[in-house]
């Protein structure tokens, strides 16, 4: 066994690897010896390291200025291994737990050690998502833990940061199309020393950002979250000894990693699983774009999940679609952190949660596509638009293993895309000012196999879902709430409907000039799905908004106002009541800045539903009338349940009628539905005719250049002859 | 461990088992026993006798059978060998226009039906809704799940299933 306190980290790095690869357990580690003398002593340590990571996690909430790390947690910290492999972390945005572990491999891979040194007091931080983060928001800050001069571990906290200085303003850069326009980047950069990030390294801050206080005070609170766990670890070292902390961390993660497969094991049921979503994005003519980029695009997201006899489960992405000049793009660190913060929700809800789950985990992200970029200049600003859609799949393909092996309660539909809104220009104080609004980590989540999905709860990337408190937003922009409200419908339809979505107006105040920009919209396609019956939530809502409105004139006047664009798709309640210029735009919204006066609405996803909606309660669906999260018109037409009005005017399930309308929609179902095989046969002669939107075509020829075996499903299932393709360039 | 009744299963199965209970059962250590418990529970369900061997779905079980082992709906109906994908031997209903969208999304946007269709796969003798695939056109029919049933019971259950009443082609 290599001493791990003589030698350089490299060289404990490649060691710990091998030691994996030939014994299959992390770093050697075949016999849990400390967990078997004493477990729990070995639980509460564990238990110690977790609080640690919690505590300094609230305490450096309080330091950040963002109202995205006050308001919604988007923070995450955690303890690592001197390698860089997680042992302990906090609850927050725990997708990152993950890419920091690759942030610290890089730096020993490439040689850190010698140069630029890594000292007691140093700190380093990143957001590149090559080096390992997600997204250039995504800036992480990691802290060496030295020991009597001995490396022993380290400390890493990321923050979301709300601006981060490219060519749009906010976080997630919708408009950056390769890296040079994405904003700030911090590449592996030792941004400090002896506990102090630098003054030079704060003024880069200072001159490159918008809105430099979210990410200055986030810096400063992410290293007090450092140091405080550093300080933490070290008195526990004091306490329990060096050698015994060294076999700890390490026994701590083979723990973790032999749990997974146990409760792989203990959940599912063995076998492939199969799923797949899609991604449409509509950009032709909006301004800004470059020639660069395709005017539309559409993405498909195939995934084969295998749960092998061991327990392991295997993910495989192959047929998916290449990497674009688009923000959309994912690293192979994006994509672990995806697989991590999934397994953490749905299968790590007991015992050791670190980095050992993840090792009982494969992943297959083919090079050349958006999951891994064969070109490093490809941006990936805004990667949770083609991520949250494909773990959505993740989470339905291993539901479908809960089901199968009993645990119901553990089925889920899946997560969706929560579109968000990026501003800046001038603020309602006058100065220069740049925001994520970040409300978004509040979408309706899929439905459960038992109930309804949970409304305005839920996100995939933050278990901690939180919309925040509108007075803190509007401390933080020149906009003012006129409306905060459910939308109706927006969960997908089944026995249990998906969560219901919320969205915002806004009545734009003391500014002349006011960008709005949004992102994470699929309006063409569902980029989500339902399971076992149960249909998708409805698209990416459109845009509406009003130039230069008369509301002022209408309050003057105490005339009502609509406080939300209303359920009829064909004409808003915003151009029933309001007199100025109609904005009704498929997002990403993008275009001229708006000032005072004008109306803006966004709304958010809901999520996909769950099993037959002929099976779905009347009593729970008058309810769900009364209170606004679905439409009488939904009921009736979708649902086949028939409502009366109470005496009181409140909506009632006719069950007697319902039964009846039920009956006919079954019986209607049968007459208009035919033979799969024979709509194969009807089918096949319109993909032989190619006989597909452009955008639809351009899909087929580019997985079918990135995977033969995509082509060769296509081929099989349709029976195309070999030399079947689509022409065109891509 | 944990243990339930085959009651609080059925009840939590159902859907009705009451949130605070269903939460603590959420929250506990899992039951090793639940499986068999699942499928007695969905055996007295159904109305045919054929074992239920998995489900694969909410009302769909691959079952022994005289048949051999296969696909079957809740209703009874028999979608063939288990390892062919039940889908094909469904009956199929496409929303690919405006109008057929608008019947589930009555007050929403709704996807372009060029780039996008969903498709309903039900039972053709009870009508029931199994599945729906939102895809692009053209996009080949899903095999949602193909279990490793012999591994599963031999190597996770440690009980072998036997031989099949009826060996299938």
């Amino acid at each position: 066994m290599l001493d791990r306190t003589a030698n350089p980290l490299q060289t404990r790095l490649l060691e710990s690897e091998r030691l994996m690869d030939e014994t299959g357990c992390y770093d050697g580690i075949t016999e849990l010896r400390l967990r078997k003398q004493d477990p729990l002593k070995f639980e509460t340590l564990h238990t110690k390291l977790r609080a640690y990571c919690v505590s300094a996690r609230e305490m450096a909430r309080r330091i950040s200025a963002s109202p995205g790390v006050r308001e919604v947690g988007e923070m995450v910290v955690a303890i690592y291994t001197p390698e860089g492999d997680a042992i302990a972390l906090s609850n927050g945005i725990m997708v990152h737990v993950h890419t920091m572990s690759r942030f610290i491999k890089w730096m020993i891979k490439n040689g850190y050690e010698q140069d630029p040194g890594i000292r007691d007091g140093d700190i380093f931080a990143n957001n590149d998502a090559f080096i390992g983060t997600v997204q250039v928001p995504d800036v992480m800050d990691v802290v060496p833990i030295f020991y009597d001069g001995t490396l022993v571990g380290w400390a890493g906290a990321v923050c979301h940061e709300l601006e981060a200085g490219g060519i749009t303003p906010g976080g997630d850069v919708c408009l950056a199309q390769e890296r040079f326009t994405e904003g700030l980047f911090v590449c592996a950069e030792k941004v400090g020393q002896n506990d102090e990030l630098r003054r030079d390294y704060i003024i880069r801050c200072e001159r490159n950002l918008r809105m430099p206080i979210y990410w200055v005070l986030d810096e400063k609170a992410k290293v007090a979250a450092c140091i405080d766990m550093r300080e933490s670890v070290k008195q526990l070292i004091s306490e329990i000894g060096l050698d015994y902390w060294q076999r700890l961390s390490k026994e701590f993660i083979e723990e973790g990693r032999r749990a997974q497969l146990a409760r792989t094991r203990q959940l599912t049921v063995p076998g492939i699983y199969r799923g797949h979503t899609f991604y449409g994005h509509v950009t032709e003519g909006k301004p800004g774009f470059q020639p660069l980029a395709d005017p539309n695009w559409l993405y498909n997201i195939p995934i084969e999940m295998e749960i092998t006899a061991e327990g392991k489960i295997r993910m495989d992405f192959d047929g998916t679609q290449p990497w674009g000049y688009h923000s959309m793009n994912c690293t192979p660190a994006g994509m672990d952190g995806g697989m991590f913060v999934t397994l953490t929700q749905h299968m790590n809800f007991e015992g050791l949660v670190n980095d050992g789950a993840w090792m009982a985990t494969e992943i297959n992200i083919p090079h050349g596509t958006w999951t891994n970029p064969d070109n490093e200049m490809a941006a990936t600003a805004t990667s949770w638009a083609l991520l949250l859609p494909a773990y959505g799949v993740f989470q339905r393909l291993l539901s479908r293993g809960f089901i199968a092996r009993g645990f119901v309660e553990e089925a889920f539909v899946g997560q969706v895309n929560s579109p968000m809104i990026e501003m800046g220009g001038t603020s309602q104080y006058g100065g220069q000012f740049g925001m994520a609004h970040f409300e978004c980590a509040a979408a309706g989540s899929g439905a459960l196999a038992i109930k309804d999905g949970l409304d305005t709860a839920y996100v995939g990337w933050n278990p901690e879902s939180d919309m925040g408190n509108i007075e803190i937003w509007e401390q933080n922009m020149p906009m003012v709430y006129i409306g905060r409200s459910i939308v109706p419908n927006s969960g997908g339809a089944g026995k249990y409907r998906g969560g219901c979505a919320f969205m915002s107006t806004w009545l734009i105040n003391k500014t002349d000039h006011l960008r709005l920009v949004t992102s994470e919209h699929s309006s063409r396609v569902f980029d989500n799905g339902g399971l076992c019956g149960g249909y998708p939530a409805p698209t990416c809502e459109k845009h509406h908004a009003v130039r230069g409105s008369d509301i002022f004139a209408k309050a003057e006047r105490r005339e009502p106002l609509a406080h939300t664009p209303g359920t009829d798709p064909i004409t808003s309640d915003f151009e029933r009541t309001y007199q100025g210029e109609q904005i009704f735009e498929e997002g990403p919204y993008i275009t001229r800045p708006h000032k005072t006066g004008d109306i803006f609405s966004h709304a958010y996803n809901g999520g996909g539903g769950f099993g037959d909606v002929l099976e779905r309660d009347p009593i729970k669906t008058a309810w769900d009338v009364e209170n606004g999260f679905l439409t009488r018109e939904a009921a009736e037409r979708v649902f086949g349940i028939i409502l009366k009005d109470d005496a009181e005017g409140y909506p009632q399930a006719d069950v007697d009628a319902t039964v009846a309308r039920r009956a006919e929609m079954r019986k209607a179902r049968l007459a208009k539905a035919v033979p799969v095989s024979e709509w194969i046969s009807k089918e096949a002669e319109r993909v032989k005719a190619r006989d597909f939107a452009p955008e639809v075509a351009k899909m087929y020829r580019s997985a079918m250049q990135l995977s033969p075996r995509f082509t060769k499903e296509f081929k099989d299932f349709w029976g195309l002859d070999a030399d079947y393709a689509f022409s065109g360039e891509n | 461990m944990s243990e339930y009744s085959k009651d609080v299963i059925r009840e939590l199965v159902e859907g009705t088992l009451p949130w605070p209970q269903t939460r603590r059962i959420m929250s506990a250590y899992k039951d090793d026993d639940r499986f068999f418990k699942y499928i007695s529970v969905l055996q007295d369900r159904v109305s045919f006798d054929d074992p239920i061997l998995l489900p694969v779905g909410e009302r769909l079980f691959i079952c022994d059978s005289g048949e051999g082992r296969v696909t079957r709906c809740e209703c009874g109906h028999s979608f063939g060998d288990y390892r062919r994908n039940w889908k094909l031997a469904a009956v199929i209903n496409v929303r690919n226009t405006e109008g057929s969208l608008r019947d589930i999304y009555p007050n929403s946007d709704l996807p372009d039906p060029e780039w996008m269709e969903i498709r309903e796969f039900f039972c053709p003798e009870c009508a029931h809704l199994h599945e729906v695939e939102a895809a692009a056109p053209g996009y080949p029919i899903v095999h949602d799940f193909q279990p490793d049933l012999e591994g599963f019971y031999r190597d996770w259950l440690g009980k072998p299933l036997g031989a099949p009443l009826k060996e299938t082609a």
